[in-house]
């Protein structure tokens, strides 16, 4: 039984229809639980970006390109179950994507993950993130868009890099 | 053409990036929320299906705020029904107030009291009338209850009362029943004391006391208070009558100042035969 876990494991990790397929159901599942249950994690309004982490950890352990069309379709993805502007998430994710390619390392992607150094990725990759998003979601406000994004854009980055320390964790203690 | 391929492998993450970030940008022109497409529709619908279905648990985080603003809400509510019921309390005092003018023959000044000060047990209002309105030291101060102080020093806008509760109040009055004389003093608190009333001599409960035409300072029958204990003093041959006084000074408002001043050739007359008198004694 261990054996043919072990197989399907291994074929998963080889066959990369599989992986993609396996990313888009992550990536469905963790739009609706984004939706529908981290109002619960909610600290004045300001939630993780689950989706963000996903980003980066595809971009991390696929490459520069697979993490911005990654981004790219997480952001429409969640774009569409958000009810917010079709594109705003598209743009801030495929850039978070982007950046987070610059530390992709063939064949090291578990190893950077599990380590400290995820969490600074994270943390860059969300200031990005929100920069870009907060930019065009206060632009139909009279709102200073530095107070704004000093208030809620630094806030969501900060709690979304703590979140990513329990996938972070996860991966530590699996690679041990 | 193999150039052109060997371009697009070499720089297809700067390619893709410039793609997508075009594309986001032509969604976001056309992607507003009131295009609810089909497509959409049916994934808002999908979610609210979702939310619904896990909407009976609890979320302490939104319970806690939700529980805040209904605070908030209550103390906004509370604070308008406290300003209503005084709304209803001033039109009522000011509807009484306007009756009063037709039951005096005094002209009246109408004032209201901007401060009040107490200065070891000496008790004083400001008024926001003064010289200009034609107030000045002396004048006696009333309202729909009864008789509220005497103008003790008057600026161009400004007057300062000494209220009928003070320490150095005395007052000629007189029970209205049975037309018994005493001097009103004040016993601190919301008590007044009539005094100078011999046991023999008629008072009892609820009488109502007014000023005496005796008085030089205030004019006569302004209603004072109402005699609440009548009680003999020990080793005294006077009574000790406590009277409620009539005004509330606790609610004071708004006042009137009577337009008369004591006669000046009566002060005058009174001063020269108490000093005479003085000067008798000391001889």
């Amino acid at each position: 039984m261990a054996h043919n876990v072990g197989i399907r494991r291994s074929e998963y990790v080889t066959n990369p229809v599989l992986r993609y397929i396996g990313y888009g159901v992550i990536a469905l599942l963790l739009s609706v639980v984004h939706v529908v249950f981290l109002r619960f994690m909610q600290v004045s309004s300001v939630t993780p970006d689950l989706l963000l982490i996903f980003t980066v950890f595809i971009a991390i352990y696929e490459g520069q390109f697979t993490g911005m069309i990654a981004g790219f379709l997480c952001g429409l993805l969640f774009d569409a179950v958000s009810t917010d502007v079709i594109g705003t998430n598209a743009l801030a994710k495929t850039l978070a994507g982007f950046v987070a390619g610059y530390f992709y390392h063939e064949n090291h992607g578990v190893q950077f993950v599990g380590s400290f150094n995820f969490l600074l990725v994270i943390a860059l990759c969300g200031f990005v993130h929100n920069l870009v998003y907060n930019f065009f979601f206060i632009r139909p406000m009279q709102v200073s868009f530095w107070i704004f994004f000093l208030q809620y854009g630094l806030a969501a980055t900060l709690y979304t890099t703590v979140t990513s320390l329990f996938l972070m964790l996860y991966i530590n203690r699996r690679r041990d | 053409m193999r150039g052109l391929i060997e371009f697009v492998v070499r720089y297809r993450n700067y390619i893709t990036l410039s793609t997508l970030v075009v594309m986001s940008f032509s969604l976001m022109s056309i992607g507003r929320l009131s295009d609810l497409g089909g497509f959409r529709a049916v994934i808002v619908g999908s979610i609210g299906w979702i939310q619904s279905a896990f909407s009976w648990i609890p979320n302490p985080v939104a319970l806690k705020s939700e529980n805040t603003a209904l605070r908030e809400l209550n103390l906004q509510l509370a604070v308008e029904v406290a300003r209503s019921r005084q709304s209803i309390v001033e039109n009522e005092r000011l509807r009484g107030m306007l009756k009063l003018p037709e039951y005096t023959d005094f002209g009246l000044i109408a004032a209201d009291i901007v401060g009040k000060t107490t200065t070891e047990q000496r008790n004083y209002a400001t008024i926001n009338k003064g010289k200009v309105d034609g107030i000045t030291e002396g004048m006696s101060c009333i309202n729909d209850a009864g008789l509220v102080g005497i103008v003790v020093g008057a600026s161009d806008h400004y007057a300062v009362l000494e209220l009928l509760i003070n320490r150095d109040t005395r007052v000629s009055a007189k029970v209205l029943r049975t037309r018994v004389d005493g001097v009103i003093q004040w016993e601190g608190e919301n008590i007044l004391v009539l005094k100078n009333i011999p046991r023999s001599l008629d008072v009892k409960q609820n009488d109502v006391i007014v000023t005496s035409s005796y008085s030089s300072k205030y004019p006569a029958n302004i209603v004072i208070g109402t005699v609440t204990v009548v009680e003999n003093e020990a080793n005294s041959l006077f009574h000790r009558v406590v009277v409620q006084p009539s005004v509330n000074f606790s609610t004071l408002e708004q006042i009137f100042v009577v337009n008369a001043r004591p006669n000046p050739e009566r002060i005058q007359l009174e001063r020269k035969i108490e000093e005479t008198s003085k000067t008798k004694i000391s001889q």
